[in-house]
């Protein structure tokens, strides 16, 4: 049956924007990391920080449970019609990465049925430090960790930690009570990323949430303006070979089906 | 170009990695489990859906391709065809609002007698939502890979103007446009079905790995004596109306679930 797109209200386009959408549809922004490092809280905070601003839609990922996807509804920061559940057979990795079928058929549908939108947020079931999304399904990324993972995850690196568009040290309000140094782990964190953006943020710190609030608008406007590239942060991170020349960085930008019998 | 041989093909659309949404689907298993199935009993249930449901699912597809393909009825035309080989005709191009015109008359009217034909004997309206979801999937893929096969502009034609089809309806299209005989359409639908459930079935149950890769075959063995008789179905009337009431009722309960794994 052919679904009836609702009527559309006709809504102005945020002035500080260039173009009204030029591209034809919103910008897809994923939001990636790990289990319970913060990603549908901090989708509430996007979506309270800009609800007023931009015509947002959101697609979560669940595992088990549309748990993420009522959570979002529950806490009235976006008309609960606007936040969509998508099963994922148990492989949130797949489903971002693989076989992105089910989201982009999730964010066709809310774009149609909303439209127009400024922005479709994707939150992926929590996984592991690879899990990243295919630039076949986004436009820009957020890869989340937060303080109680330890200081040391920034280091540890992974293609969302190096290579995402954004990465987000979050629930700073922590750090005290878990013994972690924000300002170390931002700095291992810019240094994995070779200086691409890093926020530490905390839902209850408004400078914080200012920060992300503009990195999103700033992405919105690049995107709008053509000036945007979909990054893909790849399945692996490039990483150092060490070798009697030095070393060399890896990047397997162009050697996707590299074979990886050698010890990291 | 050379086109692959249709076997080819057939193992393409087969393949679990084929990106085109299947896996997070468990082609009605996890309703039946949390419906009360015991998992003792999915052998059999696998042979019951092989001689069943992936019929209907079979003919449909199977009466699609004839239908586009310009062998309406039992027609075989002229020349070196085999019985079962579903002809790869031409669709003359862009006549009427439809945009293309088969033999059997305007493709969308074509198409509409066989997508009633299938739903009136798929009741379920979690079953109906979720196979044309699945079509959506493969009518994206189907796009991507034979764009200019008349069969696949006619059910993106249709899509465009009347809403998703089902995935028999589309995998009818793609057999048309590849060559892959109606006989083979019948056992790749059979074989979809039982692997799909199959590889659910691990996500779900303890269980060595290997022991339903048995179950499957048994469940295609089952299905072959029925794959001459649905291989000739030729009029929506012909597609077989073997349902599965449990299943049905099994597919409405869990579609109300917030706690799945699988979209159905
Ligand atoms: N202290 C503090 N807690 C936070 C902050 N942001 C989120 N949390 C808490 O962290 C827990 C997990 O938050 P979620 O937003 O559900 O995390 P998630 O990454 O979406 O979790 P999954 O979807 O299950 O992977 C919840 O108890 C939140 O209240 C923050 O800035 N500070
Ligand atoms: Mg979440």
């Amino acid at each position: 049956m052919p679904d009836t797109a609702p009527e559309s209200t006709p809504e102005s386009t945020p002035e500080s924007l260039p173009g009204s959408r030029p591209a034809g549809r919103a910008l897809r922004l994923g939001v990636a990391g790990p289990v319970g490092v913060g990603k549908s809280s901090l989708i509430a905070t996007i979506c309270r920080a800009l609800g007023e601003e931009l015509r947002i839609g959101v697609i979560t990922n669940d595992i088990y449970t549309d748990e993420d996807a009522r959570f979002l509804r529950s806490a009235g920061v976006l008309d609960p019609e606007r936040i969509r559940a998508v099963e994922t057979g148990a492989c949130p990795h797949t489903a971002i990465r693989d076989d992105v079928t089910a989201n982009l058929l999730a964010a066709e549908d809310l774009e149609r049925d909303f439209d127009p939108l400024d922005l479709v947020v994707i939150e992926s079931g929590g996984d592991n430090l690879t899990a990243t999304f295919s630039p076949a399904l986004v436009d820009a990324q957020i890869f989340v960790l937060d303080v109680a993972g330890g200081g040391d995850v920034a280091r540890k690196g992974g293609p969302g930690i190096g290579r995402a568009d954004l990465l987000v040290v979050n629930k700073t309000d922590l750090a005290p009570h878990v013994g972690v140094d924000v300002g170390r782990m931002v700095a291992d964190a810019a240094a994995a990323r070779e200086n691409r953006a890093v926020v530490a943020l905390s839902r209850r710190d408004e400078e914080s949430v200012a920060e992300l609030r503009s990195w999103v608008l700033g992405v919105l406007g690049r995107f709008r303006a053509g000036a945007h590239v979909a990054q893909d942060p790849g399945p692996m991170a490039p990483h150092f070979h060490a070798d009697e020349d030095g070393g060399y960085v890896h990047s397997h930008d162009d050697a996707p089906a590299h074979d990886h019998a050698h010890a990291h | 170009m050379t086109s692959p041989h249709a076997l080819s093909v057939a193992m393409l659309l087969a393949d679990a990695r084929l990106p085109s949404g299947g896996h997070a689907h468990s082609a009605s298993l996890e309703p039946a489990l949390l419906g009360g199935l015991p998992v003792a009993a999915v052998p059999a249930w696998l042979i019951g859906r092989a001689t069943t449901v992936s019929l209907v699912e079979a003919g449909t597809a199977v009466v699609t391709a004839r239908l586009l393909g310009g062998a309406a009825g039992t027609t075989t035309p002229a020349g070196a065809v085999p019985a079962d080989t579903i002809p790869h005709a031409t669709i003359p191009h862009a006549t009427g609002p439809d945009g293309v015109r088969g033999p059997a008359g305007p493709a969308s009217a074509v198409l509409d007698r066989v997508v009633d034909a299938w739903a009136a004997r798929t009741p379920a309206p979690a079953l109906r939502d979720a196979a044309r979801l699945l079509g959506r999937g493969y009518l994206r893929l189907a796009r991507t890979l034979w764009p200019d096969a008349p069969e696949v502009r006619a059910i993106t034609a249709y899509d465009a103007v009347r809403g998703p089809l089902p995935r028999a309806v589309v995998l009818g299209a793609v057999a048309g446009a590849t060559g892959l005989s109606a006989a083979d359409a019948v056992r790749l639908t059979v074989y979809d079905d039982a692997q799909t459930a199959a590889a659910a079935l691990l996500k779900l149950e303890p269980l060595d790995p290997l022991t339903p890769a048995r179950w499957v075959l048994e469940a295609c063995a089952a299905a072959e004596p029925q794959v001459p008789r649905v291989a000739l179905c030729a009029t929506p009337e012909d597609i077989p109306a073997s349902g599965s009431p449990q299943t049905e009722g099994w597919a409405e309960a869990h579609a109300l679930l917030s706690q799945r794994l699988f979209r159905a």
